[in-house]
């Protein structure tokens, strides 16, 4: 791995809405596979903790599209990333990691819409009650394993393709690591299930107690691999890990999210006592977006350049 | 196909007259900065400072003092797009919008730019930057408005020492290569061309004689200007394990969950 910083580059202004993408798309990619993954190994207990899921996942990549297309320069051209303008045939690069994070995206919104859909029709909700055994029947069937087999592949994508596009380039920091990828996916898994947790006990959903230790089991095996993924990736960095981690936004890697965002829940979670999932998750999440902040502005203070205002 | 053209610009006589970047000006119809007051940098006799949305060429000024002030160097570089072989911007934009074209340069095609910015992230030179009134990325054309009329770009048209040359990229490199050659007869075996054999990029088509590093006139080494593609199977070999990863713990955790329940109840385990 190339292991020279390249300050000569610009700043592409990916900012506040991309970090904010980068979080919710993780969510929702991170709780639908924990949802697609009960609907393949769980047990009807599960179900509660799924259609959770479900109903988040939906919205959550419709802000994720909202946002993406208000950050381009010209909103009114984002079907220019799936239909070429000239000739309306779909545009696809499969070498461009921004092409294939556009197909990405849209294959997990049509996957997640048809489970947000099966759940409305299970709950009855929106005059679907009709359609409730037929949801029923598709979910438990070999074409609902296949469904759900399908949708996590999906958001497996979609939980680590954000960090691939960004070592795909030529931004210092950035460039040189590839594990970037894998340290979102981590990040999405256990800020998916936080969230999960989160709504659980503030709205009341009644999942069952033992389905919630399970989901905080699983969240404490991401956190794991996601200070692992961390890990890796300082030591990928060699040298310019001092760069990357001792400059702000950096710096909050090491100072926050590690100490706070992910240590502390593991603590919380093996203390326990009243509230601590939600403390554990509130912090969880709070380190995701942090995260994501940090990364995505690690480069910024090492560019040379001057930025020439008009 | 027309014969691949390019830029030789011989940094040993640009004197920063800055006259290739009004005429880039002029000819693009770019507009001035801040309504045509351009403040003083106050670092530099430059005042340009970097090529943005509205400067698609910038003349360097490197200025060498001793601690003393008492020597000083300067060194002048009229930078713009390098037009890369492998160019990073044209591989990664996700709208088809930067194409080659029939001149081998690379071209901006403003009416399906979206304005994403992944060439800005992807162009290791920092050329490209996103255009405060049209809202898409903005770089040099090359004239390729000029070029398709038989026109030389611009820039090279204008410069007064032909410091900027334009050409066909065969009869360039040779004429660069002779010139390299003249200068270290004369003794100064620092020249070198940066960017005209394959190594960087696999090669630029805006390729330079440099009498200093890389470095020391802002520019990339072969080593920090990689094609992004380099690093999409790396990374995805990784997020894939990643995925493998959390898909097997999850496996193995309902399978354990499930044996517990079915122990717990004394039974094979609920239904679906």
């Amino acid at each position: 791995m190339n292991l020279e910083l390249n300050t000569s580059v610009a700043d592409p202004q990916w900012h506040g809405l991309i970090v904010w993408y980068f979080f919710l798309g993780g969510i929702a990619a991170g709780a639908y596979v924990m949802a697609a993954l009960a609907d393949l190994f769980g047990d009807i207990d599960d179900r509660p903790g799924v259609r959770v899921a479900y109903y988040i996942a939906f919205p959550l990549v419709g802000v994720c599209g909202l946002l993406l297309t208000i950050d381009l320069g010209r909103p009114e051209r984002f079907w220019h990333m799936l239909i070429q303008s000239n000739t309306g045939w779909p545009m696809f690069k499969w070498w461009s990691p921004m092409s294939v994070g556009s197909w990405g995206l849209s294959a997990f919104g049509l996957f997640s819409f048809a489970s947000f859909a099966g759940v409305l029709a299970e709950d009855g909700w929106l005059g679907l009650k009709r359609f409730s055994p037929l949801a029923s029947r598709l979910r438990t069937g070999l074409a609902g394993r296949l469904f759900a087999l399908g949708g996590a592949l999906s958001a497996f994508f979609l939980g680590s393709y954000t960090g691939v596009l960004l070592t795909a380039g030529n931004q210092p920091v950035w460039s040189n690591t590839t594990w970037i990828g894998a340290l979102f996916l981590a990040s999405a898994a256990s800020t998916g299930i936080a969230t999960m947790v989160l709504l659980d006990r503030s709205l009341k959903l009644n999942i069952k107690e033992s389905v919630i230790e399970h989901l905080e089991q699983l969240d404490s095996w991401a956190i794991v691999l996601e200070l692992v993924m961390l890990a890796i990736m300082a030591i990928s960095l060699g040298h310019l890990s001092r760069s990357a981690f001792g400059t702000w936004p950096g710096l909050l890697i090491p100072a926050f999210v590690v100490p706070v965002g992910l240590i502390f829940p593991l603590l919380v979670k093996r203390w326990g006592g009243t509230r601590a999932a939600e403390t554990a998750s509130i912090f969880v999440l709070v380190g995701g977006f942090v995260l994501r902040s940090a990364v995505v502005g690690m480069p910024f203070p090492l560019l040379s350049l001057t930025t020439v205002g008009r | 196909m027309a014969e691949p053209v390019g830029f030789y610009t011989d940094t040993t006589v640009c004197i920063g007259c800055k006259a290739c970047e009004v005429a880039c000006h002029q000819w693009n119809a770019l507009p001035a900065r801040n309504g045509g007051e351009v403040p003083l940098s106050g670092l530099s006799y430059d005042n340009t400072v970097a090529l943005s949305d509205v400067d698609w060429r910038h003349v360097k000024f490197i200025e060498q003092f001793s601690a003393d002030r008492t020597q000083a160097r300067w060194l002048m570089m009229s930078d713009v797009c390098k037009h890369c072989v492998n160019a990073p911007c044209l591989e990664v934009c996700p709208t088809g919008s930067i194409v080659r074209t029939e001149f081998d340069t690379v071209y901006i095609q403003e009416p399906v730019c979206n304005g994403c910015r992944d060439c800005i992230t992807a162009c290791p030179f920092g050329v490209i930057h996103v255009s405060a009134e049209k809202h898409i990325a903005q770089k040099c054309t090359f004239c390729y408005d000029r070029l398709q009329n038989g026109l030389v770009p611009a820039c090279a048209q204008a410069c007064p020492t032909r410091s900027i040359q334009f050409g066909p990229i065969a009869e360039l490199k040779q004429r660069a290569l002779d010139r390299v050659g003249q200068l270290h007869g004369q003794g100064a075996s620092e020249a070198y061309l940066y960017g005209a054999d394959t190594k960087i990029l696999g090669g630029l088509n805006a390729f330079y004689l440099l009498m200093d590093p890389p470095e020391t006139y802002g520019l990339p080494t072969a080593v920090q200007a990689q094609v992004p593609s380099r690093s999409v199977w790396p990374a995805s070999v990784k997020a894939i394990a990643a995925s493998l990863v959390i898909a097997f713990g999850a496996f193995v955790s309902f399978g354990r969950r499930k044996r517990a329940v079915a122990m717990t109840e004394g039974r094979g385990g609920p239904s679906r």
